[in-house]
């Protein structure tokens, strides 16, 4: 190893200020460097979560772009970051689910899956041999017990469930969009949820979206499945958006 | 900003300040210097084709392939560190025999481009492991969904699906002549033939008679004809695509020096 008193750029071990760079630069490449911003949130019996669709490709197909995963028909992940790492990290999200399901005989709650990934995500922050996966994950779904539940969980192995929330490169205007309305998210319905999180995102890229632009999902109630919109219906919530504020 | 590597460059498992693993992409250059590979996803098949450089006059011209049959109906083309992509092969073969055995049912083309993916993917993780130095093109059928697909998986692990892709040297000239062919309409759509001529010719474009070596060309399809098995193209036909190829490119030349001549008046 190199006498270079920066030596701890390399391995996951602490600088001599009490910092873990590598885990800093896990970040950076999980928001700043893909460009692209996810925003979440809950309301009365639903939760949503929405982020912007890029085909960098004419020649790519569009439905093979997607950062939106199911991990169980219950729960949905939005993983922004390098893709590869968060289709590592949707693998692995899977394989947990339906480890509970089967030792424990029903579906895995939202807050055990986010507190099981983060405590495997940290296992790569405290050892030399794997960095940590450049990615951050948000997951929604409604349990049976606290109702719609939005978590994050992030590079270092931080969790933490949310009104509401975003990652990306403009993830502190888009929360600081969120806080204006936290007291009135506790009363939205599903069509509110959905459509406050699209006028997030659009508040905070500067630009009205079409349907093909975006990918939203969410859960509803209870015994709601995981969906993700399709174009049509995108760009129904647009219209109506658009007609509200006319 | 240390972007030029120094230091943050040395292992997969290290980012740089700026958020990048230069050992993923230090491994995508690999492939950039390597013959190119193209593959096409037509109405009714899917076409790959890659430029292997003859890099000896003594060696036999159909050794040391490119191109490998995975399943009955899937096959695979690589470009970039051909040691590497023997091993992206024999894992892909081992995903389908083990999907086989497990489900009783040929692995449907997404499980084996996402397989293929992840097992790549896992290369860029650890420290003691470097990445694969390879970009493998996917050519699949689905005897289930009665869909044929086309998927590139590279050197970091992503893995995408495409109407037409190019890995390797010429591969930006190589993209922007498959645009040209608007595949990614479903109207404008071409048959495995005609796919077969315009993959040849576009190999024939990018390639430089003095500066480049001489090359042989690889082709396979998974298509109608071949009755969904992956198989080469008959030799015969890849003849004829050469020739049509070649002519079609001198006409082109010799309408653009008209073109030309006419302006220069």
């Amino acid at each position: 190893m190199s006498r270079d008193s920066n030596y701890d750029h390399h391995i996951s071990i602490f600088s001599p200020q009490g910092r873990l760079y590598q885990m800093e630069y896990a970040f950076k490449a999980a928001s700043s460097s893909s460009g692209q911003t996810a925003v979440s949130l809950r309301g009365a019996n639903s939760c949503a979560f929405v982020t912007q669709k890029k085909v960098p490709d004419r020649l790519m197909d569009p439905s093979s772009i997607t950062h939106i995963f199911s991990i169980t028909p219950k729960i949905g992940c939005l993983a922004t970051g390098m893709i590869a790492d968060c289709k590592a990290q949707v693998q692995r999200m899977r394989y947990e689910a339906a480890d509970f399901q089967f030792k424990y005989g029903y579906p895995i709650p939202v807050r055990v899956l986010a507190k099981r990934i983060a405590d495997i995500a940290q296992v790569n922050t405290q050892s030399a041999s794997m960095r940590p996966l450049a990615t951050v994950c948000i997951l929604i779904g409604v349990d049976d017990e606290k109702g719609p539940q939005v978590f994050k969980v992030d590079c270092a192995g931080h969790f933490l469930p949310f009104f509401g929330t975003a990652s990306g490169a403009k993830e502190q205007e888009a929360v600081n969009y969120l806080e204006k309305r936290v007291g009135d998210m506790k009363g939205y319905d599903k069509d509110q949820t959905v459509r406050t999180a699209i006028m997030c995102l659009g508040s905070v890229l500067g630009s009205d979206f079409r349907g093909s632009e975006i990918e939203v999902g969410y859960v509803e109630g209870k015994n709601g499945r995981f969906t993700v919109l399709t174009e049509e219906e995108i760009d129904a919530h647009l219209n109506a958006i658009a007609d509200a504020d006319a | 900003m240390a972007s030029s590597g120094s230091g943050y460059d040395l292992s997969s498992s290290t980012f740089s300040p700026d958020g990048r693993i230069f050992q993923v992409e230090y491994a995508s250059k690999a492939v950039e210097n390597a013959g190119t590979a193209l593959g096409l996803k037509c109405s009714n098949g899917v076409v790959l084709c890659v430029e292997k450089p003859l890099l000896n006059k003594m060696l036999l011209p159909s050794s040391s392939r490119r191109i490998h049959t995975i399943d009955s109906h899937s096959g695979v083309a690589i470009t970039g560190f051909v040691s590497d992509g023997r091993q992206m092969v024999n894992r892909a073969r081992e995903e389908c025999s083990n999907y086989e055995e497990t489900y009783g049912t040929k692995i449907p083309s997404k499980v084996l481009g996402e397989r293929l993916a992840s097992y790549v993917h896992y290369f860029t993780l650890h420290g003691s492991l470097r990445p694969f130095g390879t970009s493998a093109l996917v050519a699949s059928y689905d005897p289930e969904t009665k869909q044929h697909s086309l998927q590139m998986v590279e050197p970091s692990g992503v893995a995408y699906t495409y109407y037409g892709c190019a890995a390797g040297k010429g591969r930006q000239p190589a993209r922007t002549e498959l645009e040209k062919l608007d595949v990614h309409k479903p109207e404008t759509s071409i048959d495995v033939r005609e796919g077969v001529k315009q993959l040849a010719r576009i190999i024939h474009l990018l390639h430089e008679e003095g500066k480049d070596k001489p090359f042989e060309l690889e082709m396979s399809w998974v298509c109608e004809e071949s009755n969904w098995e992956h198989k080469g193209v008959p030799r015969d036909y890849i003849k004829e695509a050469v020739e049509w190829a070649k002519k079609d490119i001198e006409e082109e030349e010799e309408f653009e020096s008209d073109e030309d001549e006419e302006m220069e008046d």
